[in-house]
């Protein structure tokens, strides 16, 4: 039976610490897109890093769990409307614009030049 | 005078210039074509460029000792790194290649190989 609790005990931490890893990666992103400048990001993701080293060191479970829950409504409130995204990602600026051609096709860049011209 | 005349000809037989000059632009255009100045996706990074430029951002991370970074390193088993840590040098690596790595995906990113692999099979790694 204590096999059972540890294994379930086990399963919730490593839960947590991947919501965790993933909140941090999201807000960290997030700082970085409401930074207007890198020297002004750097004070603010080491900021949100001594947040989070703060809480390091707390075991109860479902302390754990309500500071996490505090954490994602924290960065769902101060996320920014207007996010950096990769261009060629889904909503970026050159998402499906000028898409690669399949393979296969070969581009010849002469503008439509004869070879007898 | 002479000028006026060549100017003359010059009209009266356009086609004749342009067969005349015609080589020369031809050549000018494979030049091109073969150095390719635009931004391309269908060229790719090979694997030694991945392997170097990987390393380099895990050894300006500033609390990883450069002399222990190898393309075998494990972020948090060999040098010493947390997982927030981890997420910062992903995060790094992202922005190094211009990537956007879903969450999920990034999360699994724990050491130099499966970064490297990750970076060098993604299509618009650059």
């Amino acid at each position: 039976m204590s096999g059972a609790t540890t294994a379930a005990y086990l399963a919730r931490r490593a839960a947590q610490k991947e919501r965790v890893r993933i909140l941090y990666r999201r807000a960290l992103k997030d700082t970085l897109n409401w930074a207007v400048h890198r020297h002004l990001f750097y004070r603010d993701a080491s900021d949100l890093r001594e947040k989070f080293e703060a809480n390091k060191h707390v075991e109860d479970l479902d302390t754990i769990d309500r500071m996490i829950a505090d954490g994602e409504a924290t960065y769902n409130k101060w996320r920014h409307p207007d996010p950096y995204i990769v261009p060629w990602a889904p909503g970026g600026s050159k998402f499906t614009r000028n898409p690669v051609p399949p393979s296969g096709i070969e581009i010849a860049y002469d503008y439509g030049r004869e070879d007898n011209d | 005078m002479a000028l006026r005349a060549a100017v003359l000809r010059h009209i009266r037989v356009p086609v004749r210039t342009l067969a005349a000059t015609g080589s020369k632009p031809q050549l000018q255009w494979s030049l091109c074509n073969s150095i390719r100045l635009f931004s391309s996706d269908d060229d790719h990074l090979t694997k030694e460029e991945v392997i170097d430029r990987v390393l380099d951002v895990v050894k300006s991370f500033p609390k990883v000792d450069p002399s222990k970074v190898t393309p075998h390193v494990h972020f948090q088993n060999d040098l010493g790194l947390d997982s927030l840590d981890n997420v910062e040098i992903v995060m790094a690596l992202e922005e190094e290649f211009k990537l956007e790595i879903p969450d999920k995906e990034a999360d699994k990113i724990d050491s130099c190989n499966l970064a490297i692999a990750y970076i060098y099979n993604h299509p618009m790694a650059g």
